[in-house]
């Protein structure tokens, strides 16, 4: 009893619309941003893709002919699943953090982004993957016969005249293509999560599991009476058969026995490193904490999945009475007893399982052939614009290879193959990675070479004795090379290598390809060294975890010209397309600096590269990604090249490393040691040229006036600094960095603007860096420049920063140096100052000396008369001055004058005017005229040295009593007469002295009488201030004079000294006063 | 009170590194020649033939443990030990 061609076709059409339909809602789901696929339970369905139309029909066929041995095939991932709280987590993060796209993504990466060990791993995944996609085909079309009541293999369909036949594996193959495509080849980014994918092989994991509980139930409790009952009746129909079922090794000797130990071993590596799985637990994976809940509840779907396949077997044996055929009891048992319903669910459940599996792994393929195989031939060529169409249609073409490579295989060896023996194939094959793969994760030795090695021969040995041995089943090989061996060598047979009888196909084979495996990886990772690009990898692959970032990982690499944000953008986009790079860029400009030219600086530069190149790989896979980008620089003329390691490898935990400390050091030793900034200079510049291999140096440093001049050059190739020094060319870099505080360097001079520098290229200087000499938040002091000629690329941010602290540590030894020398001529000049002081002081008072000197010693006595005369300076030398001449016996000159201003050249013109007078003395008799002639003879003296003189000048004959005088500006003098109250002033018309060339005098006479006091005074006396401010005026004098007069001469003149500094309350004069007093006796 | 002390102790060491190695090296170990040899009869015990009951009853075992294992996991965790966290 079955269903029909139709009816079975249409079932298959509505159920495949179902899961379409499903995968369309859990994209439209995720575009909302409300996934259903987010969570642990569908993860751990999704990885149940594990269990394909294998597990389906093959577990019971298995179970049928050769018994419980069949349960090893999930044991073994059982028992994995213990690990991957460390491995399968571990390899989700670097996957996430790289953009890995496939297992040999994952591969090729950790060794150094081979290209060769990516291709190679595609090739194993492919040819072995094979058998498996056969094994679906086999299954698939073998139910769909069963359901349908339809034999033969092929569908014949009447058209126009003429039959048209399709084989139903053709059909199959074709359809399944088509699906993959749809589901996992829409966009290019396969580091992308395709939820739709995931979604439609949880279902179909659902619908397996339902299906097969289903069946198994209606097995164990509808045809007999639960399991007891299946295996009492079993036992006792058939003992013999029961025996064997249910132990293990009873029915070994067959090449089909596999010992439980191979089996487990296989299926603990492949439910890792099967290209499908690896994808759905690593690639599809949205969350590492839904590890943890997969652990337990994916061993929980096989373990239920599994519960009935025993019944199930032993059911199908009792009902149809043999094993024969037995790989299809799922359906065959419900079928002959009668119940369509059931056998239509349990070919639903076949179907999910084999469609399932064909799509993942078609899509994981597809992915690793894109990116392995057809990309690095791609790269090779300039990119055009068409290239994101050309790489999504070739990933398409991938999945239809994959697919019909099944198909071939299916062909060609059919049915001379049981389902599980098949699938053994494959999982040999994938068990070649999982030295590589362990070695990945934990093995910091393990290299390039290594792996090659050990996948290249294990995947040779694994072709030689597995691969090809089983397409002798089908003639398409002779016999004879099983049988006898090629060339007839006994030792080469593949099934018996080295003479290795008695073994069964698959543990031979297994046994030889991991020695080799194994072997090949250990010995030529010992014996060869990693590579630069290797020993990166590592870090990230296992360095991550243990001590993560404990210490700052420091940049390495730096490109040698610099390329912009929008170069990388334009090449993304020429492989993933405009819209896909914009969106990249975006999320990586997002929490970075940008300088005005929204680009980099130098040093992010290569984190950038990394970038673009991480962003490729989600596409293209690593290997592809980083050949693109190295020709794209390459183009460019820029390249990665090794930062000169400056500090060598040795780094303590800090950032720092042990010489950047002893430098730090003994710089700081240099500039406490002296204050001579010259030392300092010579000995820092010296230090850095012997440590850091440079091979000039030189510091200018700006003087009072802002100007830059070099104070210290040191180096090899010394020139004197002149115009035409090679320095020259840097002085518009000192004076940026002088401008804005920020160290300038120029890591490659050849990749400058040619003609910015052909002295410093001539003279072999490759590198150079100017770093200004301040303080923090201070103006720069000067700038240090760095050369060098042999290293290009050395200046690091590390290195810069170590310099600048040293340049900082300079500067503070500059101010404190300068603000020493700055206080210390200070001193000096105050102290000149003084001295200076002192000596005029001293000539000063010499000059007082000679002055007072001038003056009359005492008075000439005269007959009837009483005359005294006094000076007493206010400073030093004074312009006052009086003198007396004596004519004769009865007649007197006497003369007061006063030089305005207090200075040498006041006492100067006091001095000449002596000698004038003395020498006219005799040639002129009246007052006017010696004052006139006085005039003349000093009015250009005084004009220029623009000094005045006042003067009386009085002329006293004691015989007639008169007084005759002159007053050219002076204070008038005054008269005190007995009997009269107030004094007598003696006024006369005449000019100041030095004012006109020619000025007449008025003479005019006055007759003294007897008692009469005369004072002359200059305006010392009366301009002297009380310090209320009061002056002692004309009244003051007048009334002194009136109180003193009956005193003798010399007392009138003390009390007056004696007045004034009473009144101005101080013992030091404020000008000089002289006063002469004439009395008449 | 002695119940939650005894399964505090029991998550404690279900936390180490070692714990996960120790149940792995087992699980390998139950599945291979000596172990299997034990139940490799075709004897029945209450009409289970006895390897079948081996290898379903100890998959449910090991399932159990995993599970505990993961329980363990979620437990916060003393920094004076080798924890779980790779």
């Amino acid at each position: 009893m079955n269903t029909g061609l139709a009816s079975a076709a249409l079932i298959s059409l509505l159920y495949t619309l179902l899961i379409f339909l499903v995968a369309l809602y859990a994209h439209h789901r995720k575009v909302s941003g409300r996934s259903i696929v987010n969570n642990p339970y569908i993860y751990s369905l999704s990885i149940a893709v594990y269990c394909t139309s294998w597990t389906f029909y093959g577990s019971v066929g298995r179970a049928a002919t050769t018994g419980i041995d069949f349960l090893m095939i999930y044991l073994g991932p059982s028992l994995t699943a213990f690990s991957w709280i460390f491995i399968l987590r571990r390899m989700v993060q670097i996957s996430k953090e790289n953009n890995i796209t496939s297992i040999a993504d994952f591969i090729s990466l950790r060794y150094g982004k081979s290209p060769w060990l990516g291709a190679l791993v595609t090739l194993i995944a492919i040819l072995g993957i094979m058998p498996y996609i056969a094994l679906q085909i086999k299954a698939v079309s073998t139910s769909f016969y069963l359901i349908s009541g339809f034999k033969g293999d092929i569908i014949s369909l009447p058209s126009s005249g003429s039959e048209l036949s399709i084989p139903t594996g053709l059909m199959l193959a074709l359809i399944l293509s088509i699906f993959s495509v749809m589901f996992g080849a829409r966009r290019l980014v396969s580091s992308e999560r395709h939820e739709g994918l995931v979604a439609a092989v949880a279902f179909e994991s659902l619908v397996k599991l339902i299906s097969l509980l289903g069946v198994g139930i209606f097995v164990t409790y509808q045809l007999f009476d639960g399991f007891s009952d299946i295996f009492t009746r079993f036992q006792t129909l058939y003992p013999e058969k029961f025996n064997q079922l249910f132990t293990l090794g009873a029915s070994s000797g067959g090449p089909a026995a596999i010992p439980s130990f191979t089996m487990l071993f296989l299926s603990m590596g492949a439910i890792m490193l099967l290209p499908r799985q690896f994808h759905v637990m690593v690639i599809e994976n949205s969350d590492e904490r839904h590890i943890t809940k997969a652990m337990w509840l994916f061993p929980v779907y096989l373990f239920l999945i599994n519960l009935f396949i025993m019944p199930i077997a032993l059911g199908g044996i009792l009902s149809t009475g043999s094993s024969t055929g037995a790989d299809f009891f799922v359906i065959s048992v419900p079928l002959t007893t009668g119940h369509s319903g059931i056998a239509v669910l349990a070919f639903l459940g076949g179907l999910s399982a084999a469609a399932g599996m064909v799509i993942v792994e078609s899509v994981a393929i597809s992915t690793m052939l894109l990116n392995h195989i057809f990309m690095p031939i791609i790269v090779r060529f300039t990119p055009q614009a068409w290239f994101p169409l050309l790489l999504i249609n070739l990933k398409r073409l991938g999945i239809f290879l994959v697919i019909f490579l099944g198909y071939f295989y299916y062909l060609v060896v059919g049915d001379s193959f049981m389902l599980v023996n098949m699938g053994m194939i494959s999982f040999s094959a994938a068990a070649q990675f999982l030295p590589a793969m362990l070695g990945a994760l934990y093995w910091r030795r393990g290299n390039k070479a290594g792996a090659i090695t050990g996948i290249l021969l294990g995947f040779l040995t694994w072709l030689y004795t597995l691969l090809i041995p089983s397409f002798s089943h089908s003639g398409w090989i002779s016999k004879e090379l099983l049988s006898s061996g090629p060339f007839g060598i006994g030792l080469l047979k593949p099934t018996a290598m080295f003479g290795l009888n008695g073994m069964d196909l698959w543990s031979h084979s297994l046994f030889w390809s991991m020695l080799f495996n194994i072997g090949g990886y250990i010995i030529c990772s010992i014996l060869l060294r990693q590579d630069e690009a290797e020993r990166e990898q590592i870090r990230r692959y296992i360095g991550v975890f243990e001590l993560e970032r404990a210490y700052r990982v420091t940049e390495t690499k730096r490109l040698s010209k610099p390329v912009t944000i929008a170069q990388f953008v334009s090449l993304m986009a020429k492989f993933i397309g405009e819209d896909e790079a914009q969106r990249a860029i975006e999320s990586y400009r997002g929490n970075r600096e940008l300088d005005a030219d929204g680009n980099v600086s130098e040093f992010e530069l290569p984190n950038l590269k990394r970038f673009t190149e991480k962003s490729l790989a989600g596409s293209v896979g690593a290997a592809a990604a980083g050949a693109i980008v190295d020709s794209f620089l390459s183009d460019m003329g820029s390249r990665m090249e090794s930062v000169y390691d400056i500090f060598s490898n040795v780094r303590t935990s800090l950032d720092q490393s042990r010489e950047s400390l002893f430098v730090r050091l003994k710089a700081s030793e240099i500039i406490n040691r002296t204050l001579d900034l010259q030392i300092i200079m010579d000995d820092l510049l010296t230090l850095l040229l012997k440590e850091f291999k440079l091979d000039a140096a030189i510091i200018q440093l700006r003087d009072e006036n802002g100007l830059c001049g070099v104070r210290s050059y040191q180096g090899s190739n010394r020139r004197p600094i002149n115009e035409q020094h090679w320095f020259m060319e840097s002085r518009p870099y000192c004076e940026m960095t002088l401008a804005d505080r920020k160290a300038h360097f120029i890591n490659d001079t050849k990749q400058a603007p040619p003609g910015q520098f052909p002295r410093t290229i001539a003279e072999g200087i490759v590198s150079c860096a100017h770093i200004p000499i301040m303080r923090e938040g201070e103006p720069p002091l000067g700038v240090m420049s760095v050369f060098s000629t042999s290293i290009s690329g050395m200046f690091t941010e590390e290195f810069i920063s170590l310099l600048s602290s040293l340049t900082g540590q300079f500067a503070q030894a500059v101010t404190i140096v300068r603000e020493i020398e700055a206080r210390e001529h200070e001193r000096v000049q105050k102290e000149q100052a003084l001295l200076k002081n002192a000596r005029v002081m001293r000539d000063m008072e010499i000059a007082q000396q000679i002055q007072l000197s001038f003056l009359p010693e005492s008075a000439p006595e005269l007959p009837g008369i009483d005359m005294g005369g006094r000076c007493i300076s206010a400073a030093h030398v004074g312009g006052d001055y009086y003198d007396f001449f004596r004519r004769d016996e009865h007649t007197i000159d006497l003369l007061i004058a006063d030089v305005s201003g207090h200075s040498v050249g006041a006492a100067l013109v006091m001095s000449e005017v002596r000698t004038l007078l003395r020498a006219q003395f005799n040639s002129t008799h009246n007052a006017s005229s010696v004052l006139q002639s006085l005039n003349r003879q000093l009015y250009d003296d005084l004009t220029r040295a623009e000094l005045f003189i006042t003067m009386f000048y009085a002329k006293y004959n004691a015989t007639t009593d008169r007084l005759s005088y002159a007053n050219a500006g002076h204070n008038h003098p005054l008269i005190c007469r007995k009997g009269e109250s107030a004094c007598i002033e003696l006024d006369a018309e005449g000019l100041i002295l030095g004012v006109k060339q020619s000025v007449v005098f008025q003479e005019r006479t006055i007759k003294l009488q007897k008692g009469d006091v005369l004072l002359f005074y200059t305006d010392g006396l009366t301009e002297a201030t009380s310090p209320a401010g009061e002056m002692f005026e004309n009244g003051r004098v007048c009334s002194h004079l009136g109180s003193v007069a009956h005193l003798p001469v010399q007392e009138i003149i003390d009390s007056f000294y004696q007045a004034v500094t009473d009144f101005t309350e101080s013992p030091i004069l404020q000008d000089d006063v002289s006063i002469v007093v004439l009395k008449i006796l | 009170m002695k119940i939650s002390r005894v399964r505090q102790r029991v998550m404690h060491r279900l936390q180490l590194r070692e714990s996960w190695v120790i149940f792995f090296v087992l699980g390998i170990i139950m599945l291979n020649f000596p172990f299997l040899h034990i139940f490799n009869k075709s004897d029945t015990l209450f009409g289970f033939p006895l390897l079948f009951l081996y290898f379903t009853l100890g998959w449910a075992f090991s399932i159990f443990v995993i599970y505990l294992f993961t329980l363990a996991s979620r437990q916060p965790t003393d920094n004076h030990s080798k924890t779980l966290q790779p």
